[in-house]
């Protein structure tokens, strides 16, 4: 499949690149361009200098030119694209203050409209209490989060409270509570070595819990990271050496383990393996 | 590190000043301000003076190639004990044009490819006029912010090399590799592209992806569509999905995980000069049957050239929790030097069917007044209510001065 997948965007590529010549050539007969026939875009600095140029006014010009309007209301979302080339010409109009103000925190508050979370600046997807709103904004694609904040930004943060007052009553935080019997004493008094005791071959009961906090778990694990800064609570049942061993490796983990034991130096490994056994 | 290189560049700020006599001109703002804020990490209230210095030196040389570009902030607490801190964002000199073929930057900078973001202490050069190919490459220390300060280790760093198609008027398209190293071992090696295309003067197609080497997996996928048959309207298509993946020295990155997916219709609407409005539906899939739904729905009104508003609704239901909220907000231009501005955001939100509906409303005002072409002022002052407060005062006070 992935083999289709290359061999079609590649042809895509080439069908693309052979059109583009093509038209660059005529355009280059038409406007008298370079000879060999490339399109230099037009540059956008002397417009970064006209007072009062309102976006309207790119977007007609950018309409006839056949190029789409860039920033439009959907331009949050919509920039990671422009901004991912090399080749972009942001740096026409904006320098890196730019976009670090928003990424990294910090401006020159030129704009009365622009949000403060202490000294750092943030944009408008940042709105009311993002404290409370984030978990849920967070889910809104969790690959947002990492455009500007580093993991560890997370951990630093959650590390200054005290576990109980982020621990929601979810399912995934009950394990701890579930008591072995009604008037029995909770699986939290219980050491990893204790767990075979009672689940013989990593057998974990039918519990609501074992199904629920794994499918949690597979669909935001980032936010268990959040927390878990280290993994040591799922260590206490998914390690190799204690507790009920049960494997939290994905389905193609043989093909895959080498790549991240190479590149990690057996650093994530070492932490369930004993040395020399994965 | 962050506090030194801030220092080096508090130092060289006077030099820079007097450099009238140079031929190099500097430009750039200094930004004093006055900042009051809840440190909701001990409950106490924080005030703090803040100095934002960025320039740009130009013309350092006959040909105009080299130019020095720097940005940076001190902030001291006068009230809470939290004392100096600081961001050195970036600082580097820019060499365009070598034999008009080569780009060389070094220092401090902020450098973006498809596979990869990183803020790094290092190098980057770019290779161009060469043909419909352009080259990139970057590597240095990998830079990391952390709340107070930054909490890079020894051995972390990033490099990458990049290449994208120029000369093409309707094509732009880029193929990245992207590393990471945390103290000294390969973090993430991720493969990116992106690539756009124009079509009969009215429609993009645009795609991007990161494809992480250590999981074999497509960390994301985005394939979209914009359409604009006139230039008042965008109707915009997207799909996209990710899997999480994690630094290879993480024991998560050994974990199951799951493919997240969404997709995205939305179209944005000017009217007239006067009012244009925008909506949007976001489908959200977690996979094993979870999903969300989210509605966008927002206007610009502008009756005259002196007053703007801004409207904006979304609605999310759904796996997670659901979330109701927006924002208006409001400008005025009683003459051309003040703006008056002012705003309410409100939410009400429901994380799980065992938890209560919580709600955070903030309002806000603040204004802009233009001195002279040199200098102006900006206040905003902020209430946050909300679950943690039943007032929270918070506000800055800006003094900018462009040189």
């Amino acid at each position: 499949m992935k083999r289709i997948f290359f061999f079609i965007m590649l042809l895509g590529f080439v069908l693309v690149y052979l059109q583009q010549q093509s038209y660059a050539e005529k355009e280059a007969d038409k406007q008298g361009a370079s000879k060999n026939g490339s399109y230099r875009k037009e540059n956008h600095r002397e417009y970064a200098n006209i007072a009062n140029l309102e976006i309207k006014d790119c977007n007609a010009c950018h309409k006839d030119e056949g190029v789409a309007p860039n920033h439009d209301a959907d331009f949050f979302r919509g920039h990671r694209v422009l901004a991912d080339n090399p080749g972009n010409n942001c740096s026409q109009c904006h320098d890196q203050a730019y976009c670090l103000d928003c990424h990294q925190g910090g401006g020159s508050g030129e704009n009365p409209a622009t949000l403060n979370f202490g000294r750092d600046y943030k944009p408008k997807t940042h709105r009311s209490d993002f404290r409370v709103l984030h978990p849920i904004k967070a889910l809104d694609n969790p690959q947002n989060c990492y455009r500007c904040h580093d993991q560890r930004y997370c951990n630093e943060c959650h590390a200054r409270f005290p576990g109980n007052r982020l621990k929601f009553n979810i399912t995934s935080h009950q394990f701890s509570d579930i008591k072995l019997k009604p008037d029995g004493p909770t699986h939290a008094n219980f050491q990893p070595s204790q767990c075979p005791t009672c689940h013989p071959n990593s057998v974990v009961p039918a519990h609501q819990w074992s199904s629920d906090h794994a499918r949690e778990a597979r669909r935001n694990l980032q936010s268990c990271q959040s927390c878990h800064e280290d993994g040591n609570v799922c260590i206490k049942c998914h390690s190799a050496r204690t507790g009920l061993k049960v494997s939290p490796h994905p389905r193609n983990w043989g093909s895959i383990k080498g790549n991240l034991k190479d590149r990690g130096n057996g650093r994530s490994c070492i932490q369930c393996h004993d040395a020399g056994r994965f | 590190m962050g506090r030194l290189w801030i220092v080096r560049l508090l130092v060289c700020a006077p030099f820079l000043a007097a450099s009238t006599a140079w031929s190099a001109d500097v430009h750039g703002r200094s930004s004093t301000q006055f900042l009051w804020f809840n440190n909701f990490f001990d409950g106490n209230k924080q005030a703090e003076f803040a100095e934002y210095l960025n320039m740009s030196i130009t013309n350092i040389d006959k040909a105009g190639k080299f130019s020095i570009e720097g940005y940076g902030r001190v902030s001291q607490d006068v009230r809470n004990g939290e004392g100096l801190s600081g961001r050195l964002y970036y600082l580097y000199g820019d060499y365009r044009g070598l034999y008009d073929k080569v780009d060389i930057r070094v220092g401090r900078q902020w450098v973006n490819y498809a596979a990869g973001t990183a803020l790094i202490d290092g190098g980057r050069i770019d290779l161009r006029n060469i043909g419909p190919i352009e080259f990139s490459a970057m590597g240095g220390r990998n830079v990391v912010f952390s709340l107070n300060s930054e909490s890079g280790h020894e051995g972390d760093y990033a490099y990458g090399l990049a290449a994208h198609l120029a000369g093409f008027k309707n094509t732009n398209a880029e193929l990245s590799w992207f590393r990471k190293l945390d103290e000294g071992d390969v973090a993430r090696d991720v493969i990116g592209g992106t690539f756009e295309q124009y079509l009969f003067k009215n429609i993009k197609l645009y795609a991007n992806a990161r494809f992480d080497l250590a999981s074999e997996v497509f960390n994301e996928v985005l394939a979209g569509v914009k359409y604009y048959p006139t230039a008042d309207l965008i109707l915009t298509g997207e799909w996209f999905q990710s899997y999480p993946t994690f630094d290879t020295t993480s024991i998560y990155s050994v974990f199951a995980v799951d493919r997240y997916q969404e997709g995205v219709l939305r179209a944005d609407y000017s009217i007239n000069e006067y009012i244009s409005v925008s909506g949007g539906y976001n489908r959200q899939e977690y996979s094993e049957g979870a999903s969300a739904d989210v509605y966008e729905i927002g206007t610009s009104i502008k009756p005259n050239k002196k007053l703007t508003i801004n409207l904006s609704y979304d609605k999310r239901n759904g796996y997670g929790g659901n979330l109701n909220g927006g924002t208006a907000e409001i400008f005025y231009y009683p003459v051309n030097s003040l703006e008056l501005a002012g705003g309410i955001q409100y939410d009400v939100i429901k994380r799980d069917s065992l938890t209560n509906e919580d709600y955070a409303r903030k309002y806000w005002f603040g204004g802009k007044y233009r001195i002279n072409n040199r200098m102006s002022t900006t206040v905003r002052v902020e209430d946050n209510v909300n679950i943690n407060f039943s007032s929270d005062w918070q506000g800055r006070v800006v003094f900018n001065y462009d040189f």
